[in-house]
């Protein structure tokens, strides 16, 4: 199984030109074995506190941990490897992931039910988690879902898959987080399915590791689903965030939202590539899109790419994108009240991504998230919100 | 309280100030009026050090101390305060948060403790209950969505605050209707005291109804061309511009 050659994608594919891929050529995919129990206290140690309200489920290289997380009747691991692979340069890391998975975590929310569960997906070395998500008709999830490096230092890869159906006019709040170690590696892709009535709100915050990309596609499966996608990257030093997502709708009255913003401070570069497809049955579809970056650093690059592909008259799309600096008006007003020039920049870049973090669903996780983030935006990110 | 000799500044290539000299000692309120394009606000950008405005010759001394070898941030440490004909918008920075972070700046640069929460609350309340301002505004983003006039009552309640030794009013006065006239007036009223200056620039005598100056002075073609009483500005409401410009030609 493993000895099938690795096929990475490159940046000739037309959705892979802004990734970073120059590290993965050397990289071991090979995943890491499940931690020894001895290796678990000090895995515990490292773990953000608790969300008050959300049952926890954690993986430590993509092996579920029972002793670290909640029982859940709705929960379930099964350890179907070898799952399909399929064709085209947008899932090959998603095929790696199949190829690789030390199982599947299964969360199954049934009809009308309610579930706030929070998965910690831990990395030491190479993991590939898993998470394939239904939620029956009605029902409503909130998830967390957070990435952390064993230690800052190492040089993890993190290559997740999740895969969600959510049911006619059900709910689900997802909420992604990176901790990466400095040097890590970060991949993922999702595939999400949208019914007839569903309410879709994704809140992604980028940040920590050496290189990440995410790969999004959605789908608008029934008539009438709503999708919210709010996603925050900061980079910096030599750091590079990728983001591809794309949206099919398929079916009439979709609604899809979607709001970027980046920061790219010293050398680092950000970018966010969102398409959005329109089919010729999605009648009365609403799309907006509204990506920004910050160009913070002399030799930092952003790069926003909105796509719109439409096959019907009857839909509104909107969409803008912005490449730009700190605005001079804001820093001057800030200066002049007192405030000194790296706190007013750390407050404007703040400023600048708050439209993101304050969609955050708790407000421990925002004050976790506040904290992570302080080394970047020293000063602004802790007191912004007291 | 603040001395401007010779003054010349530049906007990019624009030569604005042009020789203006100033006297505005403490305790006093002096009102700066003139025509469009005079250079009032380029006066207070610059004595405000708003980059981009360059002085090429001349000298401001502020309490004695060089106010143009400081930075922006330092002038306003140092007790200067720029209320904006145009307050921005800053989403995502709440006022409650700049308030604090500008006062507790400025007492650490008094050698001063800073504020504890409940002190900051006390003190924040009075303030706001002068401008008849609603405690909700505290918890916006800066200017966030406030109309023209609610700007200006934030500009001055963050003056009252924050009890600068020397405030530049850049036109206050603009924008708002009667009532909110009166409420700015008084605010700024309440800071008056022997220890402060005021330096109102505005192009209308009725907020000089409401806020008596010592002074009155008149801007243009980047100097003071015209200095007098508060008897002035109503010779300027009733007789317009021209006939100072043309004395002074």
């Amino acid at each position: 199984m493993s000895a099938m050659p690795i096929v990475l994608p490159s940046n000739r594919d037309e959705n892979w030109r802004y990734a970073n891929l120059r590290g993965l050529a050397r990289a071991r995919f090979e995943p890491a074995p499940a931690p020894e129990a001895t290796q678990l206290g000090d895995i515990a140690g490292r773990l953000p506190a608790a969300l008050p309200g959300y049952a926890r489920l954690v993986l430590v290289d993509g092996h579920h941990v029972a002793a670290l997380s909640t029982a859940l009747p709705d929960v379930n691991i099964t350890h179907d490897v070898d799952a399909q692979e399929k064709s085209g340069a947008d899932q090959r890391f998603a095929n790696l992931n199949r190829r690789f998975r030390q199982g599947t975590c299964r969360i199954a929310v049934p009809a009308q039910a309610a579930l706030a569960l929070e998965v910690l997906c831990v990395a030491t070395a190479s993991s590939h988690p898993a998470l394939d998500i239904t939620l029956g008709d009605g029902a409503k999830l909130q998830l967390i879902e957070r990435q952390l490096s064993a230690r800052g230092d190492d040089s993890t890869l993190v290559n997740l898959h999740l895969a969600a159906r959510v049911g006619e006019h059900a709910q689900f709040e997802l909420a992604r987080i990176g901790h990466h170690g400095a040097k890590a590696q970060a991949l993922d892709t999702l595939e999400l399915q949208l019914d007839a009535g569903a309410n879709m709100k994704l809140v992604q915050v980028i940040e920590g590791a050496l290189a990440s990309r995410s790969t999004a596609f959605v789908e608008h499966v029934g008539r009438e689903a709503s999708l919210e996608w709010y996603v925050a990257a900061l980079g910096e030093g030599t750091q590079h965030h990728d983001a591809f997502v794309h949206v099919t709708h398929a079916a009439p009255g979709a609604r899809t939202l979607q709001c970027f913003r980046g920061i790219a401070t010293g050398r680092s570069r950000v970018a966010f590539n969102g398409h959005m497809r329109v089919e010729a049955a999605a009648l009365g579809t609403q799309t907006d899109q509204s990506l920004k970056c910050l160009l913070a650093g002399a030799e930092a690059e952003a790069d926003v790419r909105p796509q719109l592909e439409i096959y019907t008259d009857a839909v509104k799309a909107s969409h803008g994108a912005t490449v730009g600096k700190l605005d001079a008006d804001m820093l001057f007003y800030l200066l002049s009240r007192s405030i000194p020039p790296a706190t007013a920049e750390s407050l404007l870049k703040w400023a600048f991504v708050s439209d993101v973090l304050a969609k955050l669903p708790s407000p421990e996780l925002r004050s976790q998230v506040a904290a992570a983030l302080e080394r970047q935006l020293p000063g602004a990110a802790t007191r912004a919100w007291s | 309280m603040l001395v401007i000799k010779d003054l010349h500044a530049k906007v990019g290539d624009r030569k604005v100030l042009d020789g203006l000299n100033l006297e505005v000692p403490a305790g006093e309120v002096h009102a700066i009026m003139g025509p469009n394009g005079s250079g009032k606000s380029t006066l207070a950008y610059t004595l405000a050090g708003r980059p981009g405005y360059e002085v090429t010759a001349g000298s401001v001394s502020y309490q004695g101390r060089d106010l143009l070898a400081l930075a922006p941030e330092e002038r306003a440490q140092a007790g200067l305060f720029l209320g904006f004909q145009y307050p921005v918008e800053i989403p995502g920075v709440n006022n409650v948060y700049l308030l604090k972070a500008a006062l507790n700046a400025a007492r650490k640069h008094r050698g001063e403790a800073e504020v504890d929460a409940f002190e900051f609350l006390t003190l924040v309340r009075e303030k706001m209950k002068v401008m008849q301002m609603d405690e909700a505004f505290l918890s916006r983003g800066v200017n966030e969505g406030f109309s023209g006039g609610e700007k200006k009552r934030n500009e001055i309640l963050q003056m009252l605050v924050l009890e600068p030794s020397l405030a530049l009013l850049d036109e206050t006065d603009s924008g708002l209707d009667i009532d909110a006239l009166k409420v700015v007036a008084n605010g700024v009223n309440t800071l008056r005291s022997p220890t402060r200056a005021i330096v109102l620039v505005t192009h209308y005598q009725r907020l000089l109804d409401y806020i008596q100056p010592d002074r009155v002075h008149v801007l243009a073609r980047g100097r003071i061309i015209r200095s007098g009483g508060p008897e002035l500005a109503r010779e300027l409401e009733a007789r317009g511009y021209d006939w100072v410009l043309n004395e002074a030609a």
